[in-house]
């Protein structure tokens, strides 16, 4: 019987000593509640969500860059998008995701923080565990982000993540507005994610876009809504996309597959390749 | 099922409508740019529906629509996606093979039959909304 009884002590001693250890590894009260499914409500897909499309973002562009825009803006009002390239399912890439066009979702965990986003199935990481940047970091569509909770009020909760992101792989762009970043692909962001101090149901990101395609830093405010108990689904972007680019013009697929012009006079692709292929025969 | 373009002014089969009415709400800018579809010139269609791609990134409407030389061409228009089209109460069934529509389009500035279609203008040709009681899933 006192056999049985040291055994019994000792597994409650075990399992009290697993579940201390798990009580340790992630304290949730000490995190801002980031959960539910985001979405941008009424909010712009410009990415200054306060501004109207086109050249009315007024970005601070330099003035070599801001003649970009402006032909950006002018192909789009021709029918064409050839510099848009997520009009062909490629990733948004930062700072573009953080627009969700579909919801996102911020996952907290101590040592990284994750933002997963609806829209063409993207995905971040935010390192919080210390870590120091790399000596050489792989560019990606994403970027590779570090970032540190702080306890603004000193209640000791955190309330805002700052994240800074760089390695930013290319192309990528603010919005399908056609704001151009630089062509030394060296771009840069500081971010300022938290919850609205009046409703906890509003989440901000305050983004600083470091880039010398700016004159200046540029600080935009992207805001989402939330929402606990929305259904989540899926989007795939190649399952039946019908906007390609050949060369520098755009096109439409018909629903039976077939190319169509988007804007009037527009030539057809360069075949050059099948006529060689039908004069070979 | 006929589709009728007058300049600048639509005649509905069924109603007048006014042409500031008929200024097309193209859905806002998205992840592409919609200017290839002419916003400020929609065309009302009525047709029967070929087929409903409830498919990503964007739904399609394929519809049938009978020309003035008695003649059917196929139009191709593109909606928003399918996830966007739930939050609005839609499913792959909202539509069906053979439904008669009528449809508000942008149409391809080429002049192409394509175009873009919105929830805000279709219904079926009777009248009848497509959703009866539309459920928003939006925030504020």
């Amino acid at each position: 019987m006192s056999e049985r009884r040291a055994i019994g002590a000792i597994v409650i001693a075990a399992a009290l000593a697993l579940s201390l250890d798990g009580a340790r590894a992630f304290d949730e009260s000490k995190y801002p509640d980031f959960s539910g499914q985001w979405d941008r409500g009424n909010g712009g897909a410009g990415w200054d969500p306060t501004k109207p499309n086109g050249l009315a973002q007024n970005p601070p562009l330099t003035a070599e860059y801001q003649k970009i825009f402006e032909a950006n803006v002018a192909a789009v009002a021709a029918g064409g998008e050839v510099y848009n390239d997520q009009s062909r399912c490629l990733p948004s890439g930062m700072p573009r995701m953080m627009i969700a066009y579909e919801p996102i979702e911020v996952i907290v965990t101590p040592k990284t923080t994750y933002v997963r986003v609806d829209h063409l199935s993207e995905f971040r990481r935010i390192y919080t565990d210390g870590r120091d940047w790399p000596a050489a970091i792989e560019p990606t569509f994403a970027g590779y982000s570090i970032g540190k909770w702080i306890d603004e009020n000193g209640d000791g909760r955190y309330d805002v993540l700052e994240a800074e992101t760089r390695a930013v792989k290319g192309p990528h762009s603010y919005d399908a507005n056609g704001i151009p970043f630089h062509q030394d692909g060296e771009a840069s962001f500081k971010e300022r994610i938290h919850l609205d101090k009046d409703n906890p149901d509003i989440l901000r990101d305050d983004v600083t876009t470091y880039d010398h395609a700016l004159a200046h830093p540029w600080t935009v405010t992207r805001t989402y809504y939330r929402h606990r108990d929305a259904p989540w689904y899926e989007h795939v972007c190649v399952e039946d996309n019908h906007h390609l680019a050949i060369g520098k013009e755009s096109y439409f697929l018909s629903a039976d597959g077939l190319l169509m012009p988007t804007r009037k006079g527009q030539p057809p692709p360069d075949l050059r390749y099948f006529k060689e292929q039908q004069t070979a025969k | 099922m006929v589709y009728r373009r007058v300049g600048c002014a639509i005649v509905a089969l069924l109603l007048a409508v006014p042409f500031t009415s008929l200024t097309f709400s193209a859905p806002v800018l998205a992840h592409h740019s919609f200017a290839m579809f002419d916003q400020k010139n929609g065309v009302e269609m009525v047709g029967v529906v070929r087929e409903f791609r409830y498919v990503s990134p964007h739904t399609f409407i394929i519809i049938d629509v009978k020309q003035e030389d008695g003649t059917v061409e196929s139009w191709s228009l593109e909606g928003v996606s399918p996830s966007a089209l739930a939050r609005e109460g839609w499913s792959k069934d909202s539509i069906k093979t053979g439904d008669e529509l009528k449809v508000w389009v942008a149409p391809l500035r080429s002049g192409a039959p394509g175009g873009a279609w919105v929830t805000q203008k279709i219904q079926f040709r009777d009248g009848r909304p497509i959703i009866p009681t539309p459920e928003l899933v939006k925030g504020p």
